[in-house]
């Protein structure tokens, strides 16, 4: 028997030493730990689907250079910040000094709170589920840090741009870390994409702590190139009465990974996750999530569509755990995939773990293909068959894309759809 | 206009349609009737280009051309229109976005200039008030929850908008209340013209009274059985289908 692959340990060395002496010491000490990571093969149930796709090679655990690169000033309608391969570039970045809200990369803290967020890093997240958070954990170059103090509100929507320029194989380990503090308010856009054509990984960790009362809104919007493998975790606790609202859009590539975990801590907290899956050729994507109802009288609700076309493959997962003492939890997760050919493939598993009694959940998953009478019904109107298969592939997403409360993303996220369509349906 | 010559259409194997002979001249209406089953909607979608029915003989001809030959939205853009029986629920696409991605379609075809959503809204709300549809249904779903007068209502509102050369109504007087009845009876008969040809399949001489065809055909059996003018829909009220050799079953649908 050949001995079960683990992590090549050319991927336990970070590149920069930039990071104050406190998330130094921290890297090191997880890295440690990941030495003989096992690497997931289709016997490991929560990469069962995915782990053909996972092609890690050693000259892919160079960190992508970050020195010297200028970064684009995208014109974005709120605040930016711009990172490329992990590490903050402040010249292309933009956002104002706020009272009561602190934006800093990790390079920037200074030793006292470097320490703080030491302790804090990775708490929101279980590794056991999202192994390759450990490899962020040993590997970050830098980070970026958003402390909302209480009361404190974000007036306009804070774009994190994350770019990878893959010109050459390598990787990179973008970190986020939020603490939003009681009634604190604010939406945060991360958009991940990349440029040139080489291997590349890129490897997410973010994290929420909602204190009480605190409501976070995050939009993810995966847009990187075909060459790019992403593995990313979203980890999220929530204190009392604390609101997390969560709007997910991504395009699938050789291999998309995104575990979001969801910890409803304090009684009365709410959280609504949509997601929004698009794949086509051969891409790839797969969406672990999981909702964990440890306090009473929690809400979540969770929404997420799939499309897959040509020979591509797209995953849901959906792990809903109402712990013994959670009652009057309510949990509602729906998962609709759409299949555009025969040849693609849609796997979608919800998992409940149901341990209070005076709960209410519903679940339900679907999979299907375009209804031949609607797509008649608009033919027959004289409306062609390309602009017919696009209406009704839209109306499959149209509630989610339009709920997505940034202007500027759904636009964009807009734009690339009619991408893929342009490129599915082709004029008959 | 329209010219079907020993039509015959099949689904799943089994004939329906078994020799549909029909000639209708521009400006007229034509009225067909006939019990449940008989293939009267059957015969609609065929002319549309449902595809689920294979044409396995016979000719249909739309001035001249050659109707099977064309796609559905060919057909549609060279002036067929069909209101369904069964007008079809769409979610998540907007009345108003369905709409108008029609008229366009055809605009453009004809080599028009596409309506901006303004100039479109502006039409849509007045061809709305028409069939008595409150504008908010443009906003919602296609179909999405209507009533079933409503759907109806919707589907004259496309005629309207659409001007098609052949409208063909299946059934678009079932299930309306009687102001209902009034409106959409209004709506076809502003579709009336000496270019346009109607094709109204319905259960009821009640809409005839408001709707007054050239010609009324009895469907049965997949064939047409008996033509007549408008005197033959009272006579079928009176007597049923029984004395035309037709089993007499429930036709009130
Ligand atoms: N898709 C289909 N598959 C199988 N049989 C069908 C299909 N469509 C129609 N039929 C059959 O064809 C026959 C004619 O149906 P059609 O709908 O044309 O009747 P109709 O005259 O419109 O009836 P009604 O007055 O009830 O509307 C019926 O026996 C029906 O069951
Ligand atoms: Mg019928």
């Amino acid at each position: 028997m050949k001995p079960a692959p683990t992590l090549s340990s050319a991927f336990l060395h970070p590149a920069g030493q930039t990071l104050p002496e406190p998330l130094l010491a921290l890297r090191k000490q997880r890295a440690s730990a990941l030495i003989d990571m096992p690497l997931p093969t289709r016997k490991t149930e929560n990469w069962k689907y995915s782990s053909k796709y996972l092609k890690l090679s050693d000259d892919m655990a160079i960190s992508l250079p970050a020195e010297g690169k200028a970064g684009t000033s995208l014109a974005i309608p709120g605040y930016k910040v711009v990172f490329i391969n992990g590490v903050m570039i402040p010249e292309a970045s933009e956002y104002p000094d706020l009272d009561g809200i602190v934006i800093q990369s990790f390079s920037d803290l200074d030793a006292n709170e470097a320490q703080a967020l030491s302790m804090q890093l990775g708490s929101a997240l279980d590794h056991e589920q999202a192994q390759f958070a450990r490899v962020n954990d040993a590997r970050f170059e830098d980070g970026l840090l958003i402390r909302l103090k209480p009361g404190a509100v974000l007036d306009q929507p804070l774009f994190i741009i994350h770019n990878t320029e893959a010109d050459a194989c390598g990787s990179a380990y973008p970190r986020i870390y939020v603490e939003a503090g009681a009634n604190s308010q604010m939406t945060l856009v991360e958009e991940y994409t990349s440029s040139g054509e080489a291997s590349a990984l890129v490897n997410t960790v973010t994290e929420f702590n909602l204190t009480d009362g605190a409501n976070i809104t995050s939009i993810r919007l995966n847009m990187e190139g075909e060459n790019v493998q992403h593995i990313g975790a979203t980890g999220v606790l929530q204190g009392r009465n604390s609101r997390f609202e969560s709007h997910c859009v991504g395009f699938g590539g050789q291999l998309r990974r995104h575990d979001l975990q969801v910890r409803l801590e304090g009684e009365g907290a709410e959280t609504k996750l949509n997601g929004v899956v698009v794949t086509q050729g051969k891409q790839h994507y797969d969406n672990h999530t999981s909702i964990d109802h440890v306090a009473a009288n929690c809400t979540s609700e969770e929404t997420y569509r799939n499309i897959a076309a040509d020979q591509s493959h797209a995953i849901f997962n959906g792990r809903i755990h109402i712990h013994q003492d959670a009652q009057k939890s309510s949990a509602d997760m729906n998962n609709k995939n759409l299949l555009l050919n025969n040849g693609a493939e849609i796997d979608t598993k919800p998992e409940l773990e149901i341990y209070a009694d005076d709960v209410k959940c519903a679940h339900g998953a679907t999979i299907g293909q375009l209804d031949e009478t609607s797509l008649f019904y608009l033919v027959s109107r004289g409306i062609g068959r390309r602009e017919a298969n696009v209406l009704l592939t839209m109306a499959f997403i149209n509630e989610l894309v339009s709920q997505i409360p940034v202007q500027a993303v759904r636009e964009t996220a807009q734009l690339r759809l009619n991408d893929f369509f342009e490129q599915t349906f082709q004029e008959i | 206009m329209l010219s079907i010559k020993n039509l015959h259409a099949s689904v799943n194997g089994e004939e329906i349609l078994k020799g549909i002979n029909l000639e209708v001249k521009a400006g007229e209406v034509h009225a067909i009737m006939g019990p449940n089953g008989s293939g009267k909607s059957t015969l609609s979608q065929v002319l549309a280009g449902n595809e689920t029915f294979e044409v396995t003989a016979g000719e249909v001809t739309l001035n001249g051309d050659n109707l099977l030959d064309l796609a559905t939205e060919e057909r549609a853009r060279e002036g067929v229109f069909l209101a369904f029986q069964y007008p079809v629920e769409i979610p998540g696409v907007s009345n108003l976005q369905f709409l108008r991605t029609a008229v366009n379609a055809m605009r453009k075809h004809r080599g028009e200039e596409e309506m901006n959503a303004a100039e479109f809204m502006k039409l849509a709300k007045e061809v709305s008030k028409q069939v008595d549809l409150d504008p908010a249904f443009l906003k919602r779903g296609v179909n999405e929850g209507f009533s079933g007068g409503e759907k109806k209502r919707n589907e004259i509102m496309q005629a309207l908008l659409l001007q098609p050369k052949l409208a063909i109504l299946d059934e678009t007087d079932s299930g309306l209340d009687i102001d209902a009845l009034q409106v959409v009876s209004n709506g076809v008969n502003a579709l009336r013209a000496d270019d346009r040809a109607i094709l109204m399949v319905t259960h009821y001489q009640r809409l005839l009274n408001h709707i007054v065809p050239d010609y009324v055909h009895v469907l049965a059996g997949g064939k047409i059985v008996k033509s007549g003018g408008r005197e033959l829909a009272l006579e079928l009220e009176e007597r049923g289908y029984g004395w035309l050799g037709i089993k007499d079953e429930d036709t009130s649908n």
